[in-house]
């Protein structure tokens, strides 16, 4: 589905990503880790089409498609999803609203038709139980107030009605009690299909317990320094990353 | 003093007014009208620029343009420079509407311009349900108009006014509308400024509140060669309320200037202001919140917040809070922003699907749209949020 090779990035002329090579298939969930500072949350940026990092080198291929290419919106109408790590308090603009906005452009640059205000509550409804999210927080401003575990249930529940390919989930767990990771892990293990894949993003290794990965990667220093699969993940919870520090200081 | 302007000594020698015109000439004379010193002019040169720009005895053609009209029941007044014209206006019954001899009104130097220059006087009286609409239609390089509303007690009274001028030609309109709310009374009065780069104007709005009433002024202004709004609400007695709302979202070389004031004068009172601006192009936008609490003004709550956003480096925006309190058991609180527009909130909105110019105008038309929670009158929140939508999509 896509596939990453020799991927570097900069920002204010500070190279992030010196050269990352990644691979996703329909159907697999990958967990990148890293300790702080590595470059993940930049990769999930990239990816996602933020403008203020600098794409140095390599390329990203999003199913057949030079991914590099696209603006932002292009890339979520394609079926790419990020879910933020610190979403955006947006004040005036309702949940309600902009998740309409946001569906029928992509449903029109996808040749579809836009969705009437029925149909679009029918499919709000079904997808709010899934990540058990009030109909009131969908009225209120975007994010505004809402508290962290809100946050991120409202990106999953974003993910839910968007129905992408690939979903990015940057740090959707940090500063969730277990009650809401498993709520948010439930919402992503219900939308994942054999025609999906997953990117999750992570410092910890506590919510691969919930979402299990194929394939387990560790980010450090701009690079992919190790893979393997969800074995990997509990060597690091035991271990903590100084193991990985050592080890590539070593080589 | 001397008098610094050609203007009116020009004027002079076309005074034809009453006893109360001449001592609001004689006044007039004597302050002068603002020059380059004037701290309350200092971001808006009002007297140079007209004498550059604008041509007093220009006579411009009428061409009422029926289409300005709002499809609302009510009373709908045509005034051209500055005179009613029944036949034009389609006025209710039961709309007490006299018009009549200048009678006082001393504010500030324009609106003793307007006293003494002002053709006629047209008094409104709240006696039904149904709002006002006042239109504005000024051919002449000045024009004058002059109106009074009295909101009786425990009437609820809604006034909307609007300005309809050449594009071009330049036209000076130099406006007063004086309120004057009864006890247990709620006034309202919108504007809806939508003018041209050929449209210079000063615009006084006074408001005299009574006990335990409310006065509500909203203004929205989307262009014009020099706009200022002068808007000074008294609030006179006890448990009064006074709210003003502002949207200023301009473009090319607009230039608004709103200098406002709210006077509390007697304890228990509330007043709320929340000004907004976004300026684009080599627009400019002032803003002066005044607010005085008197000594005798106890238990006042005071509320004042102006948030702008510039879109263009070419922009200019002007923003000075004031707070003057005499009285110490108080609730009083003012801030104002201003910055670019959030790019972390256009990315977020792009990374859902929604393309740069829908991200940037669904997040300028949240922030504006928060001026307009006291326009009630459905056509008339249509037309500003069709405004809105123009000028940002």
């Amino acid at each position: 589905m896509i596939s990453i090779k020799n991927l570097q990035a900069s920002i204010e002329d500070k190279e992030i990503l010196k050269g990352i090579d990644l691979e996703v298939k329909a159907g697999e969930v990958h967990a990148i880790m890293g300790p702080n500072g590595s470059g993940k949350s930049t990769l999930a940026s990239v990816l996602a089409g933020r403008e203020d990092y600098e794409v140095t080198g390599g390329s990203v291929t999003f199913e057949n498609e030079d991914l590099l290419e696209l603006s932002p919106e292009e890339r979520a109408q394609k079926g790419i999803f990020l879910a933020f790590q610190y979403p955006v308090e947006i004040p005036g603009v309702s949940t309600t609203n902009f998740l309409k906005t946001a569906i029928n452009q992509v449903r029109e640059a996808r040749g579809e038709k836009a969705l009437d205000a029925v149909n679009f509550l029918k499919l709000m409804k079904e997808k709010m139980k899934l990540v058990d999210i009030d109909q009131s927080l969908l009225s209120r401003s975007l994010n505004e107030g809402f508290s962290g575990g809100e946050k991120k249930r409202n990106e999953i529940f974003q993910m839910a009605m968007l129905e992408p390919k690939l979903s990015i989930l940057d740090e959707t767990d940090s500063g969730l009690d277990i009650d809401a990771l498993k709520i948010v892990a439930d919402g992503v293990n219900t939308l994942k299909t054999n025609n999906t894949a997953t990117i999750v993003v992570t410092h910890y290794q506590r919510l691969l317990d919930y979402i299990v990965p194929d394939y387990v990667h560790v980010l450090y220093k701009g690079r992919i320094v190790k893979s393997g699969d969800k074995s990997l993940a509990l060597e690091f919870e035991e271990k903590g990353y100084d193991w990985i520090k050592e080890e590539v200081a070593a080589v | 003093m001397m008098m610094e302007s050609t203007i009116l000594e020009h004027l002079d020698s076309a005074f034809q007014g009453n006893a109360i015109q001449k001592e609001a000439l004689n006044m007039l004379k004597e302050i002068g009208l603002p020059h380059k010193k004037s701290e309350a002019y200092k971001f808006t040169p009002i007297t140079s620029i007209l004498e550059k720009n604008v041509s007093f005895e220009e006579k411009g053609k009428n061409a009422i343009d029926k289409n300005k009209l709002y499809k609302e029941e009510g009373s709908h007044l045509v005034l051209i420079n500055g005179i009613l014209s029944k036949e034009d206006s389609k006025i209710s019954d039961k709309l007490i509407l006299k018009i009549g001899e200048i009678t006082e009104g001393k504010h500030d130097p324009f609106s003793l311009l307007n006293t003494a220059y002002a053709n006629e006087e047209i008094v409104i009286e709240s006696g039904y349900e149904e709002p006002v609409f006042i239109y504005h239609f000024n051919f002449n390089g000045l024009s004058n108009p002059r109106i009074k509303v009295n909101v009786k007690d425990g009437h609820t009274f809604r006034i909307v006014e609007k300005l309809i001028t050449p594009e071009d030609t330049n036209t000076f309109t130099n406006s007063y509308i004086e309120f004057t709310v009864g006890k247990n009374a709620f006034g309202y009065h919108t504007k809806v400024q939508n003018y041209n780069l050929a449209t210079f104007s000063h615009e006084t709005v006074v408001a005299n509140v009574s006990r335990d009433s409310h006065f509500y002024n909203n203004t929205f202004s989307f262009e014009g060669a020099l706009v200022r709004n002068n808007l000074t609400i008294n609030l006179d007695d006890e448990n009064c309320e006074g709210h003003m709302y502002g949207l200023f979202l301009l473009d090319k070389k607009s230039h608004v200037d709103n200098n406002t004031s709210v006077d509390h004068k007697m304890p228990n009172s509330y007043s709320n202001e929340l000004y907004k601006g976004i300026l684009d192009e080599k627009s400019t936008g002032v803003f002066n919140g005044k607010i005085y609490v008197r000594q005798d003004a106890q238990k006042t709550n005071a509320f004042q917040s102006n948030n702008n956003i510039l879109l263009s480096e070419d922009a200019t925006l002007h923003t000075k809070p004031q707070l003057e309190i005499w009285a110490d058991d108080v609730k009083c609180s003012h801030g104002c922003t201003s910055g670019q527009l959030d790019e972390d909130a256009i990315f977020y909105l792009r990374a859902r699907g929604i393309n740069e110019k829908n991200a940037k105008a669904m997040i300028l038309n949240a922030f504006a749209l928060e001026t307009m929670e006291h326009v009630k009158i459905e056509s008339v929140r249509e037309e500003i949020q069709e405004l809105i939508n123009k000028k940002l999509i």
